[in-house]
Protein backbone atom coordinates (compact mmCIF):
# COMPACT_ATOMS: atom_id res chain seq x y z
CA UNK A 1 0.00 0.00 0.00
CA UNK A 2 1.20 3.24 -1.02
CA UNK A 3 1.88 6.34 1.81
CA UNK A 4 1.07 9.53 1.34
CA UNK A 5 3.69 12.35 1.08
CA UNK A 6 3.65 14.65 3.75
CA UNK A 7 6.93 16.31 3.78
CA UNK A 8 5.08 18.12 0.28
CA UNK A 9 5.70 21.72 -0.19
CA UNK A 10 2.53 24.07 1.87
CA UNK A 11 0.10 25.52 -0.94
CA UNK A 12 -0.61 29.56 -0.86
CA UNK A 13 -3.57 28.66 0.61
CA UNK A 14 -2.50 26.66 3.37
CA UNK A 15 0.47 29.57 3.99
CA UNK A 16 -2.19 32.49 4.02
CA UNK A 17 -4.15 30.07 6.62
CA UNK A 18 -0.91 29.50 9.23
CA UNK A 19 -0.36 33.36 9.27
CA UNK A 20 -4.27 34.17 10.03
CA UNK A 21 -3.70 31.41 12.58
CA UNK A 22 -0.51 33.16 13.54
CA UNK A 23 -2.32 36.00 14.56
CA UNK A 24 -5.28 34.86 16.44
CA UNK A 25 -2.97 33.08 18.47
CA UNK A 26 -0.75 36.46 18.82
CA UNK A 27 -4.43 37.92 20.18
CA UNK A 28 -5.12 35.37 22.19
CA UNK A 29 -1.98 35.92 24.08
CA UNK A 30 -2.30 39.45 24.44
CA UNK A 31 -5.78 39.47 25.38
CA UNK A 32 -4.66 36.52 28.30
CA UNK A 33 -1.80 38.42 29.53
CA UNK A 34 -4.01 41.79 29.83
CA UNK A 35 -6.76 39.14 31.54
CA UNK A 36 -3.78 38.42 33.99
CA UNK A 37 -2.20 41.62 34.63
CA UNK A 38 -6.24 42.69 35.13
CA UNK A 39 -6.54 39.64 37.80
CA UNK A 40 -3.04 41.35 39.64
CA UNK A 41 -4.11 44.30 39.94
CA UNK A 42 -7.31 43.55 41.39
CA UNK A 43 -5.54 41.14 44.08
CA UNK A 44 -3.18 43.96 45.15
CA UNK A 45 -6.07 46.45 45.82
CA UNK A 46 -8.01 43.66 47.40
CA UNK A 47 -4.70 43.03 49.41
CA UNK A 48 -3.85 46.14 50.33
CA UNK A 49 -7.78 47.14 51.11
CA UNK A 50 -7.23 43.52 53.48
CA UNK A 51 -4.38 45.33 55.10
CA UNK A 52 -5.62 48.78 55.61
CA UNK A 53 -8.75 47.42 57.57
CA UNK A 54 -6.72 44.95 59.46
CA UNK A 55 -4.10 47.75 60.86
CA UNK A 56 -7.27 50.02 61.31
CA UNK A 57 -9.02 47.30 63.58
CA UNK A 58 -5.49 46.75 65.29
CA UNK A 59 -5.31 49.99 66.43
CA UNK A 60 -8.76 50.41 67.34
CA UNK A 61 -8.09 47.04 69.64
CA UNK A 62 -5.10 48.36 70.97
CA UNK A 63 -6.78 51.80 72.01
CA UNK A 64 -9.45 49.98 73.65
CA UNK A 65 -7.13 47.87 75.62
CA UNK A 66 -4.88 50.74 76.10
CA UNK A 67 -8.13 52.38 77.90
CA UNK A 68 -9.01 49.63 79.46
CA UNK A 69 -5.75 48.72 81.65
CA UNK A 70 -5.52 52.64 82.49
CA UNK A 71 -9.11 52.10 83.86
CA UNK A 72 -7.71 48.75 85.69
CA UNK A 73 -4.40 50.36 87.23
CA UNK A 74 -6.90 52.94 88.50
CA UNK A 75 -8.86 50.36 90.04
CA UNK A 76 -5.99 48.59 91.40
CA UNK A 77 -4.36 51.54 93.09
CA UNK A 78 -7.85 52.55 94.73
CA UNK A 79 -8.44 48.81 96.20
CA UNK A 80 -4.77 48.77 97.32
CA UNK A 81 -5.40 52.17 99.38
CA UNK A 82 -8.70 50.96 100.88
CA UNK A 83 -6.48 48.01 101.69
CA UNK A 84 -3.90 49.81 103.17
CA UNK A 85 -6.30 51.66 105.45
CA UNK A 86 -8.28 48.63 106.36
CA UNK A 87 -4.82 47.09 107.98
CA UNK A 88 -4.11 50.47 109.58
CA UNK A 89 -7.00 50.04 111.19
CA UNK A 90 -6.97 46.45 112.33
CA UNK A 91 -3.53 47.46 113.16
CA UNK A 92 -5.14 49.73 115.38
CA UNK A 93 -7.46 47.29 116.79
CA UNK A 94 -5.11 45.31 117.62
CA UNK A 95 -3.04 48.04 119.72
CA UNK A 96 -5.31 48.80 121.48
CA UNK A 97 -6.46 45.21 122.23
CA UNK A 98 -3.25 44.63 123.53
CA UNK A 99 -3.37 47.35 125.65
CA UNK A 100 -6.15 46.03 127.56
CA UNK A 101 -4.36 42.80 127.91
CA UNK A 102 -1.71 44.61 130.27
CA UNK A 103 -4.78 44.18 133.03
CA UNK A 104 -5.13 40.78 132.46
CA UNK A 105 -3.75 38.10 134.58
CA UNK A 106 -0.76 36.41 134.04
CA UNK A 107 -2.09 32.96 132.84
CA UNK A 108 -3.88 34.88 130.25
CA UNK A 109 -0.69 36.97 129.49
CA UNK A 110 0.78 33.44 129.07
CA UNK A 111 -1.66 32.07 126.35
CA UNK A 112 -1.61 35.65 124.36
CA UNK A 113 1.34 34.14 122.19
CA UNK A 114 -0.69 30.92 120.86
CA UNK A 115 -2.47 31.45 117.96
CA UNK A 116 -5.78 31.91 117.88
CA UNK A 117 -8.64 29.94 117.03
CA UNK A 118 -10.73 33.13 116.31
CA UNK A 119 -8.18 35.01 114.15
CA UNK A 120 -10.97 35.38 112.24
CA UNK A 121 -12.98 37.14 114.55
CA UNK A 122 -10.65 38.67 117.03
CA UNK A 123 -12.89 40.64 118.45
CA UNK A 124 -15.36 38.17 119.52
CA UNK A 125 -12.34 36.25 121.12
CA UNK A 126 -11.56 39.09 123.47
CA UNK A 127 -15.17 39.23 124.29
CA UNK A 128 -15.41 35.22 124.87
CA UNK A 129 -12.30 34.97 126.90
CA UNK A 130 -13.74 37.43 129.37
CA UNK A 131 -16.32 35.79 130.91
CA UNK A 132 -14.23 32.66 132.03
CA UNK A 133 -12.36 35.40 134.08
CA UNK A 134 -15.51 37.12 135.60
CA UNK A 135 -16.54 33.28 136.76
CA UNK A 136 -19.62 33.63 134.39
CA UNK A 137 -21.22 30.77 133.10
CA UNK A 138 -20.47 29.79 129.10
CA UNK A 139 -23.34 30.92 127.12
CA UNK A 140 -22.69 34.46 126.89
CA UNK A 141 -23.20 36.89 123.67
CA UNK A 142 -20.04 35.58 122.99
CA UNK A 143 -20.34 32.35 122.31
CA UNK A 144 -23.59 33.56 120.55
CA UNK A 145 -21.59 36.26 118.33
CA UNK A 146 -19.07 33.56 117.25
CA UNK A 147 -22.19 30.89 116.48
CA UNK A 148 -24.19 33.44 114.38
CA UNK A 149 -20.87 34.11 112.54
CA UNK A 150 -20.00 31.12 111.84
CA UNK A 151 -23.39 29.98 110.54
CA UNK A 152 -23.65 33.27 108.48
CA UNK A 153 -20.45 32.74 106.61
CA UNK A 154 -22.10 28.98 106.32
CA UNK A 155 -24.44 30.76 104.39
CA UNK A 156 -27.19 30.46 106.67
CA UNK A 157 -30.15 32.88 106.51
CA UNK A 158 -31.06 35.43 109.52
CA UNK A 159 -34.30 33.38 110.01
CA UNK A 160 -32.37 30.03 110.48
CA UNK A 161 -29.67 32.00 112.42
CA UNK A 162 -32.45 33.87 114.62
CA UNK A 163 -33.57 30.83 115.36
CA UNK A 164 -30.54 28.91 116.47
CA UNK A 165 -29.74 31.84 118.80
CA UNK A 166 -33.05 31.78 120.77
CA UNK A 167 -32.62 28.38 121.02
CA UNK A 168 -29.66 28.31 122.06
CA UNK A 169 -28.77 30.91 124.09
CA UNK A 170 -32.33 31.96 125.36
CA UNK A 171 -31.75 35.25 123.41
CA UNK A 172 -34.42 37.26 123.03
CA UNK A 173 -33.16 40.32 121.82
CA UNK A 174 -31.08 38.90 118.57
CA UNK A 175 -31.77 42.10 116.54
CA UNK A 176 -27.70 43.88 117.71
CA UNK A 177 -26.27 40.47 116.96
CA UNK A 178 -27.68 39.80 113.56
CA UNK A 179 -27.20 43.57 112.77
CA UNK A 180 -23.62 43.49 113.71
CA UNK A 181 -23.14 40.45 111.14
CA UNK A 182 -25.61 40.99 108.83
CA UNK A 183 -26.18 44.68 108.76
CA UNK A 184 -29.15 46.26 109.48
CA UNK A 185 -33.06 44.50 108.31
CA UNK A 186 -33.86 46.81 105.86
CA UNK B 1 -24.15 -15.88 92.55
CA UNK B 2 -26.99 -16.36 94.69
CA UNK B 3 -27.12 -14.51 98.28
CA UNK B 4 -26.79 -17.74 100.23
CA UNK B 5 -23.48 -18.66 98.11
CA UNK B 6 -22.21 -15.16 98.92
CA UNK B 7 -23.25 -16.36 102.22
CA UNK B 8 -21.66 -19.53 102.91
CA UNK B 9 -18.37 -18.54 100.85
CA UNK B 10 -17.98 -15.61 103.72
CA UNK B 11 -18.66 -18.03 106.69
CA UNK B 12 -16.03 -19.88 105.41
CA UNK B 13 -13.43 -17.24 104.46
CA UNK B 14 -13.87 -13.89 106.02
CA UNK B 15 -13.47 -13.30 109.77
CA UNK B 16 -16.40 -12.87 111.99
CA UNK B 17 -16.57 -9.42 112.55
CA UNK B 18 -19.64 -8.23 110.91
CA UNK B 19 -23.51 -8.83 111.38
CA UNK B 20 -24.93 -8.40 108.55
CA UNK B 21 -28.32 -7.83 106.67
CA UNK B 22 -29.57 -10.42 104.57
CA UNK B 23 -29.21 -8.80 101.84
CA UNK B 24 -26.51 -8.50 98.51
CA UNK B 25 -26.34 -5.57 97.16
CA UNK B 26 -25.50 -5.23 93.66
CA UNK B 27 -26.00 -1.80 91.95
CA UNK B 28 -26.94 1.67 93.33
CA UNK B 29 -27.32 4.91 91.46
CA UNK B 30 -28.57 7.73 92.90
CA UNK B 31 -30.68 7.37 96.34
CA UNK B 32 -31.53 3.60 94.82
CA UNK B 33 -30.23 0.34 95.61
CA UNK B 34 -30.69 -2.97 93.61
CA UNK B 35 -29.96 -6.62 95.49
CA UNK B 36 -29.09 -9.37 93.69
CA UNK B 37 -33.16 -10.18 92.78
CA UNK B 38 -32.98 -7.03 91.27
CA UNK B 39 -35.44 -5.84 94.30
CA UNK B 40 -35.31 -1.72 94.64
CA UNK B 41 -34.17 -0.24 97.83
CA UNK B 42 -34.45 3.52 99.08
CA UNK B 43 -30.88 4.08 101.14
CA UNK B 44 -30.88 6.38 103.15
CA UNK B 45 -28.10 5.20 104.82
CA UNK B 46 -25.55 5.97 102.53
CA UNK B 47 -23.17 3.33 103.87
CA UNK B 48 -22.93 5.46 106.82
CA UNK B 49 -22.71 8.61 104.95
CA UNK B 50 -19.68 7.67 102.77
CA UNK B 51 -22.23 7.98 99.48
CA UNK B 52 -23.50 11.32 100.47
CA UNK B 53 -24.05 12.36 96.80
CA UNK B 54 -26.03 9.18 96.18
CA UNK B 55 -24.60 5.99 94.43
CA UNK B 56 -22.48 6.47 91.54
CA UNK B 57 -22.54 10.10 91.49
CA UNK B 58 -21.78 11.00 87.45
CA UNK B 59 -19.00 13.73 88.76
CA UNK B 60 -16.87 11.30 91.39
CA UNK B 61 -17.45 8.51 88.77
CA UNK B 62 -15.94 10.60 85.75
CA UNK B 63 -12.94 11.37 88.27
CA UNK B 64 -12.30 8.60 89.63
CA UNK B 65 -12.16 7.25 85.79
CA UNK B 66 -10.29 9.77 84.64
CA UNK B 67 -7.55 9.50 87.21
CA UNK B 68 -7.51 6.18 87.42
CA UNK B 69 -6.80 6.10 83.84
CA UNK B 70 -3.96 8.47 83.92
CA UNK B 71 -1.95 8.04 87.25
CA UNK B 72 -3.43 5.58 90.23
CA UNK B 73 -0.40 5.52 92.94
CA UNK B 74 2.96 6.30 93.12
CA UNK B 75 3.42 7.38 97.18
CA UNK B 76 3.71 10.26 99.52
CA UNK B 77 7.92 10.26 98.21
CA UNK B 78 6.64 12.32 95.37
CA UNK B 79 4.63 15.53 94.43
CA UNK B 80 0.58 15.06 92.89
CA UNK B 81 -1.70 17.99 92.06
CA UNK B 82 -4.63 16.34 93.00
CA UNK B 83 -3.43 16.02 97.00
CA UNK B 84 -2.10 19.62 96.79
CA UNK B 85 -5.28 20.68 95.15
CA UNK B 86 -7.60 18.67 97.89
CA UNK B 87 -5.33 20.33 101.02
CA UNK B 88 -6.06 23.63 99.68
CA UNK B 89 -9.56 23.32 99.43
CA UNK B 90 -10.08 21.43 102.72
CA UNK B 91 -7.71 24.13 104.50
CA UNK B 92 -9.61 26.93 103.11
CA UNK B 93 -12.78 26.04 103.59
CA UNK B 94 -12.03 24.91 107.60
CA UNK B 95 -9.30 25.96 109.88
CA UNK B 96 -7.10 27.41 107.75
CA UNK B 97 -4.05 25.34 108.77
CA UNK B 98 -2.82 21.92 107.42
CA UNK B 99 -3.67 18.71 105.95
CA UNK B 100 -2.65 15.14 106.71
CA UNK B 101 -4.36 12.44 104.33
CA UNK B 102 -5.24 9.45 105.47
CA UNK B 103 -7.15 6.07 104.00
CA UNK B 104 -10.15 6.51 106.57
CA UNK B 105 -11.52 8.06 109.45
CA UNK B 106 -9.96 6.22 112.08
CA UNK B 107 -6.75 7.12 110.94
CA UNK B 108 -7.37 10.86 109.95
CA UNK B 109 -8.43 10.43 114.30
CA UNK B 110 -4.83 8.85 114.77
CA UNK B 111 -3.13 11.44 112.99
CA UNK B 112 -5.47 14.31 115.39
CA UNK B 113 -4.25 12.22 118.45
CA UNK B 114 -0.59 12.06 117.63
CA UNK B 115 -0.54 16.07 116.85
CA UNK B 116 -2.06 16.29 120.40
CA UNK B 117 0.51 14.23 122.14
CA UNK B 118 3.30 16.09 120.27
CA UNK B 119 1.34 19.43 120.99
CA UNK B 120 1.57 18.92 124.31
CA UNK B 121 4.74 17.39 124.56
CA UNK B 122 6.11 20.92 123.46
CA UNK B 123 4.38 22.38 126.18
CA UNK B 124 6.34 20.65 128.56
CA UNK B 125 3.55 17.72 129.56
CA UNK B 126 5.31 14.27 129.94
CA UNK B 127 2.24 12.44 130.25
CA UNK B 128 -0.93 13.99 128.15
CA UNK B 129 -4.35 12.65 128.38
CA UNK B 130 -6.88 13.59 125.84
CA UNK B 131 -10.47 13.66 127.06
CA UNK B 132 -13.76 12.91 125.44
CA UNK B 133 -17.19 12.44 126.07
CA UNK B 134 -18.69 8.47 126.98
CA UNK B 135 -20.60 7.21 123.89
CA UNK B 136 -18.07 8.94 121.59
CA UNK B 137 -16.86 7.19 118.26
CA UNK B 138 -13.41 7.87 116.95
CA UNK B 139 -12.60 4.34 115.31
CA UNK B 140 -11.50 1.07 115.87
CA UNK B 141 -8.01 1.12 115.78
CA UNK B 142 -5.29 1.62 119.40
CA UNK B 143 -5.14 5.09 119.88
CA UNK B 144 -8.83 6.03 118.64
CA UNK B 145 -10.32 2.92 120.16
CA UNK B 146 -8.80 4.62 123.26
CA UNK B 147 -10.84 7.62 122.52
CA UNK B 148 -13.76 5.87 122.39
CA UNK B 149 -15.04 4.60 126.08
CA UNK B 150 -17.97 2.16 124.94
CA UNK B 151 -15.65 0.07 122.74
CA UNK B 152 -12.33 0.58 125.20
CA UNK B 153 -13.85 -1.58 127.98
CA UNK B 154 -13.56 -4.57 126.03
CA UNK B 155 -10.67 -6.22 128.14
CA UNK B 156 -9.86 -8.77 125.90
CA UNK B 157 -8.21 -6.78 123.72
CA UNK B 158 -6.33 -4.60 126.55
CA UNK B 159 -4.21 -3.61 127.54
CA UNK B 160 -5.40 -0.14 126.01
CA UNK B 161 -3.36 3.05 124.95
CA UNK B 162 -3.24 4.84 128.01
CA UNK B 163 -3.47 8.86 128.87
CA UNK B 164 -7.14 8.68 127.71
CA UNK B 165 -10.28 9.44 130.01
CA UNK B 166 -13.98 9.84 129.47
CA UNK B 167 -16.99 12.25 131.02
CA UNK B 168 -20.75 11.84 130.52
CA UNK B 169 -22.17 13.23 127.48
CA UNK B 170 -23.11 17.13 128.20
CA UNK B 171 -22.00 17.12 131.45
CA UNK B 172 -20.26 20.55 131.83
CA UNK B 173 -18.85 20.45 135.65
CA UNK B 174 -17.00 16.77 134.46
CA UNK B 175 -15.62 18.19 131.46
CA UNK B 176 -14.19 21.17 133.26
CA UNK B 177 -12.68 18.89 136.28
CA UNK B 178 -11.50 16.32 133.84
CA UNK B 179 -9.23 19.38 131.73
CA UNK B 180 -6.13 20.00 133.41
CA UNK B 181 -2.73 20.82 133.14
CA UNK B 182 -2.11 17.47 131.49
CA UNK B 183 -4.93 17.66 128.76
CA UNK B 184 -3.56 17.25 125.81
CA UNK B 185 -6.46 17.51 123.87
CA UNK B 186 -10.21 17.35 124.25
CA UNK B 187 -11.65 14.95 121.05
CA UNK B 188 -15.06 15.15 121.05
CA UNK B 189 -17.70 14.55 118.13
CA UNK B 190 -19.73 17.65 118.05
CA UNK B 191 -23.02 15.11 117.21
CA UNK B 192 -22.30 11.80 118.38
CA UNK B 193 -23.28 9.84 115.27
CA UNK B 194 -22.23 6.01 116.16
CA UNK B 195 -24.49 6.62 120.07
CA UNK B 196 -27.70 7.48 117.62
CA UNK B 197 -27.50 10.95 116.95
CA UNK B 198 -26.90 13.01 119.67
CA UNK B 199 -25.88 16.65 119.65
CA UNK B 200 -23.03 17.88 122.11
CA UNK B 201 -25.59 20.86 124.06
CA UNK B 202 -24.00 24.65 123.01
CA UNK B 203 -22.96 25.01 126.47
CA UNK B 204 -20.60 21.61 126.58
CA UNK B 205 -19.26 22.84 123.76
CA UNK B 206 -18.45 26.44 125.23
CA UNK B 207 -17.22 24.73 127.95
CA UNK B 208 -14.59 22.70 126.23
CA UNK B 209 -13.72 25.57 124.45
CA UNK B 210 -13.07 27.34 127.50
CA UNK B 211 -11.08 24.56 129.12
CA UNK B 212 -9.08 24.13 126.36
CA UNK B 213 -7.96 27.86 126.08
CA UNK B 214 -7.28 28.20 129.91
CA UNK B 215 -5.14 25.01 129.52
CA UNK B 216 -3.52 25.47 126.08
CA UNK B 217 -5.35 22.03 124.71
CA UNK B 218 -6.46 21.70 121.57
CA UNK B 219 -10.21 21.17 120.77
CA UNK B 220 -10.56 18.23 118.43
CA UNK B 221 -13.50 17.87 116.60
CA UNK B 222 -14.27 14.44 115.05
CA UNK B 223 -16.12 14.97 111.39
CA UNK B 224 -16.28 12.12 109.98
CA UNK B 225 -19.85 11.73 110.41
CA UNK B 226 -21.06 15.26 110.57
CA UNK B 227 -18.45 16.90 107.96
CA UNK B 228 -19.07 17.63 104.11
CA UNK B 229 -22.70 18.86 103.97
CA UNK B 230 -23.87 16.20 106.11
CA UNK B 231 -25.80 18.88 108.43
CA UNK B 232 -26.62 21.49 105.98
CA UNK B 233 -23.49 23.02 106.52
CA UNK B 234 -19.83 22.03 105.02
CA UNK B 235 -18.75 21.26 108.39
CA UNK B 236 -21.30 20.55 111.53
CA UNK B 237 -18.79 23.52 113.95
CA UNK B 238 -20.43 26.13 112.09
CA UNK B 239 -23.25 25.84 113.54
CA UNK B 240 -22.12 25.95 117.09
CA UNK B 241 -20.64 28.77 118.88
CA UNK B 242 -16.96 26.97 119.39
CA UNK B 243 -14.14 26.79 116.21
CA UNK B 244 -12.08 23.73 116.89
CA UNK B 245 -8.43 23.57 116.51
CA UNK B 246 -7.94 20.33 114.78
CA UNK B 247 -10.72 18.47 112.48
CA UNK B 248 -11.11 14.99 111.37
CA UNK B 249 -12.73 14.17 107.84
CA UNK B 250 -13.87 10.52 106.08
CA UNK B 251 -16.59 9.09 104.82
CA UNK B 252 -18.21 11.59 102.33
CA UNK B 253 -15.20 13.15 101.81
CA UNK B 254 -14.59 10.64 98.83
CA UNK B 255 -17.46 9.71 98.18
CA UNK B 256 -17.54 6.37 98.25
CA UNK B 257 -13.54 6.23 98.15
CA UNK B 258 -11.91 5.51 100.79
CA UNK B 259 -10.06 8.84 102.01
CA UNK B 260 -9.62 10.72 105.73
CA UNK B 261 -8.11 13.93 106.44
CA UNK B 262 -6.87 15.74 109.57
CA UNK B 263 -7.09 19.81 108.63
CA UNK B 264 -5.26 21.89 111.77
CA UNK B 265 -5.94 25.32 112.65
CA UNK B 266 -3.08 27.87 112.49
CA UNK B 267 -1.82 26.69 115.92
CA UNK B 268 -1.05 23.18 115.45
CA UNK B 269 -0.21 23.51 111.64
CA UNK B 270 3.58 23.08 112.58
CA UNK B 271 3.59 20.40 115.01
CA UNK B 272 4.01 17.39 113.32
CA UNK B 273 7.66 17.26 111.31
CA UNK B 274 9.28 14.85 108.73
CA UNK B 275 9.01 11.52 110.24
CA UNK B 276 6.41 11.44 112.54
CA UNK B 277 3.67 10.36 110.62
CA UNK B 278 3.34 8.62 107.32
CA UNK B 279 1.43 6.60 105.09
CA UNK B 280 1.33 4.43 101.98
CA UNK B 281 -1.40 4.87 100.18
CA UNK B 282 -2.69 7.98 101.75
CA UNK B 283 -3.95 10.91 99.75
CA UNK B 284 -3.08 9.22 96.10
CA UNK B 285 -4.50 10.48 93.36
CA UNK B 286 -7.55 8.37 92.81
CA UNK B 287 -8.72 9.36 96.19
CA UNK B 288 -8.03 12.70 96.18
CA UNK B 289 -9.64 13.11 92.96
CA UNK B 290 -13.01 11.82 93.88
CA UNK B 291 -12.71 14.17 97.11
CA UNK B 292 -12.19 17.13 94.94
CA UNK B 293 -15.02 16.40 92.90
CA UNK B 294 -17.09 15.75 95.90
CA UNK B 295 -16.37 19.19 97.05
CA UNK B 296 -17.31 20.66 93.75
CA UNK B 297 -20.49 19.70 94.49
CA UNK B 298 -20.86 19.61 97.82
CA UNK B 299 -19.43 22.93 98.78
CA UNK B 300 -22.31 25.21 97.20
CA UNK B 301 -24.82 27.42 99.77
CA UNK B 302 -27.59 26.11 97.31
CA UNK B 303 -26.97 22.69 98.04
CA UNK B 304 -26.37 23.30 102.11
CA UNK B 305 -29.57 25.47 101.93
CA UNK B 306 -31.35 22.79 100.99
CA UNK B 307 -30.18 20.29 103.02
CA UNK B 308 -31.38 21.92 105.91
CA UNK B 309 -34.95 22.47 104.52
CA UNK B 310 -35.27 18.62 103.43
CA UNK B 311 -33.81 18.14 107.39
CA UNK B 312 -36.42 20.07 108.31
CA UNK B 313 -39.25 18.75 105.85
CA UNK B 314 -37.84 14.74 107.15
CA UNK B 315 -38.05 15.55 110.77
CA UNK B 316 -41.53 16.93 111.01
CA UNK B 317 -42.55 14.21 109.12
CA UNK B 318 -41.47 11.81 111.32
CA UNK B 319 -42.85 13.86 114.59
CA UNK B 320 -46.03 13.59 113.03
CA UNK B 321 -46.22 9.56 112.98
CA UNK B 322 -47.16 7.39 115.99
CA UNK B 323 -44.45 5.77 117.93
CA UNK B 324 -42.06 8.43 117.05
CA UNK B 325 -41.00 10.11 120.61
CA UNK B 326 -38.40 12.96 119.49
CA UNK B 327 -36.03 13.41 116.46
CA UNK B 328 -32.56 14.53 116.92
CA UNK B 329 -29.60 15.54 114.88
CA UNK B 330 -29.26 18.70 111.98
CA UNK B 331 -29.65 18.38 108.20
CA UNK B 332 -29.71 15.01 106.93
CA UNK B 333 -28.34 13.52 109.74
CA UNK B 334 -31.62 12.78 111.82
CA UNK B 335 -31.82 10.28 114.67
CA UNK B 336 -35.55 8.94 115.55
CA UNK B 337 -36.28 8.59 119.15
CA UNK B 338 -38.63 5.96 119.03
CA UNK B 339 -41.25 5.50 121.77
CA UNK B 340 -41.24 2.69 124.48
CA UNK B 341 -42.05 -0.73 123.50
CA UNK B 342 -40.69 -1.05 120.17
CA UNK B 343 -38.11 -2.90 118.98
CA UNK B 344 -35.92 -0.86 117.06
CA UNK B 345 -34.00 -3.76 115.70
CA UNK B 346 -37.04 -5.16 114.45
CA UNK B 347 -38.31 -2.14 112.55
CA UNK B 348 -35.03 -2.02 111.04
CA UNK B 349 -35.40 -5.12 109.69
CA UNK B 350 -39.01 -4.80 108.18
CA UNK B 351 -38.22 -1.40 106.60
CA UNK B 352 -35.50 -3.12 105.09
CA UNK B 353 -38.14 -5.98 103.60
CA UNK B 354 -40.12 -2.93 102.20
CA UNK B 355 -37.86 -1.87 100.38
CA UNK B 356 -36.27 1.33 102.95
CA UNK B 357 -32.27 0.91 104.11
CA UNK B 358 -31.76 2.10 107.82
CA UNK B 359 -29.27 1.75 110.67
CA UNK B 360 -30.58 1.00 114.80
CA UNK B 361 -27.17 2.43 116.04
CA UNK B 362 -28.23 2.04 119.49
CA UNK B 363 -32.05 0.88 121.27
CA UNK B 364 -34.93 2.12 120.56
CA UNK B 365 -33.39 4.66 117.87
CA UNK B 366 -33.61 4.83 113.84
CA UNK B 367 -30.04 6.76 111.97
CA UNK B 368 -31.48 8.14 108.84
CA UNK B 369 -28.43 9.15 106.81
CA UNK B 370 -30.09 10.05 103.34
CA UNK B 371 -28.28 11.42 100.03
CA UNK B 372 -27.70 14.96 100.31
CA UNK B 373 -29.53 15.30 97.05
CA UNK B 374 -32.24 13.25 97.83
CA UNK B 375 -35.78 14.84 96.53
CA UNK B 376 -38.65 16.01 98.55
CA UNK B 377 -40.95 12.83 97.65
CA UNK B 378 -38.04 10.48 98.47
CA UNK B 379 -38.71 11.40 102.28
CA UNK B 380 -42.45 11.39 101.71
CA UNK B 381 -41.91 7.89 101.00
CA UNK B 382 -39.29 7.06 103.77
CA UNK B 383 -41.80 8.73 106.21
CA UNK B 384 -44.58 6.66 104.74
CA UNK B 385 -42.59 3.47 105.00
CA UNK B 386 -41.92 4.22 108.37
CA UNK B 387 -45.47 4.85 109.85
CA UNK B 388 -46.62 1.28 107.74
CA UNK B 389 -43.84 -0.38 109.70
CA UNK B 390 -44.90 1.04 113.08
CA UNK B 391 -48.25 0.24 112.46
CA UNK B 392 -47.68 -2.93 111.75
CA UNK B 393 -45.24 -3.53 114.58
CA UNK B 394 -46.55 -5.57 117.88
CA UNK B 395 -45.22 -3.13 120.92
CA UNK B 396 -43.93 -5.13 123.92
Amino acid sequence: MRRKDRSATPTPLAADTAERLAAIVEAAERAAVSVIDDAERQARRQLDDAHSEAERLVGDRLAALSELTDSLIVQAEAIGEQSRQLVSSLEEARRQLEGGDEQEPADRRQLAGRPSHLSAVASVEDDRSEPAERGEQPGTPAGARLLATQMAVSGSSREEIEKRLRNGFDIEDTGSILDAILGPEE
Amino acid sequence: MSLAATQALEDRYLMRTYRRAPVDFVRGEGPLLWDADGKEYLDFLTGISVCSLGHCHPAVVAAVQEQAGRLMHVSNLFYTEPMARLAERLSESSLGGRVFFANSGTEANECAIKVARKHAHGRGIAAPEIVSFESDFHGRSYGALAATPGLARNEALGPMLPGFRAVPRNDVAALREAVGERTAAVLIEPIQGEAGIHPISDEALLAARQACDESGALLIFDEIQTGMGRTGSLWAYEQTPVRPDVLTSAKALGGGVPIGACVTGPAAADVLEPGDHGSTFAGGPVATAAALAVLDVVDDPALLRRVRELGQQLRDGLLALDGVAETRGRGLMVGVGLENGIDAQALGADLLRRGLVVNVPAPATLRLLPPLLVESSHLEQAVGLIGESLLGLSRT
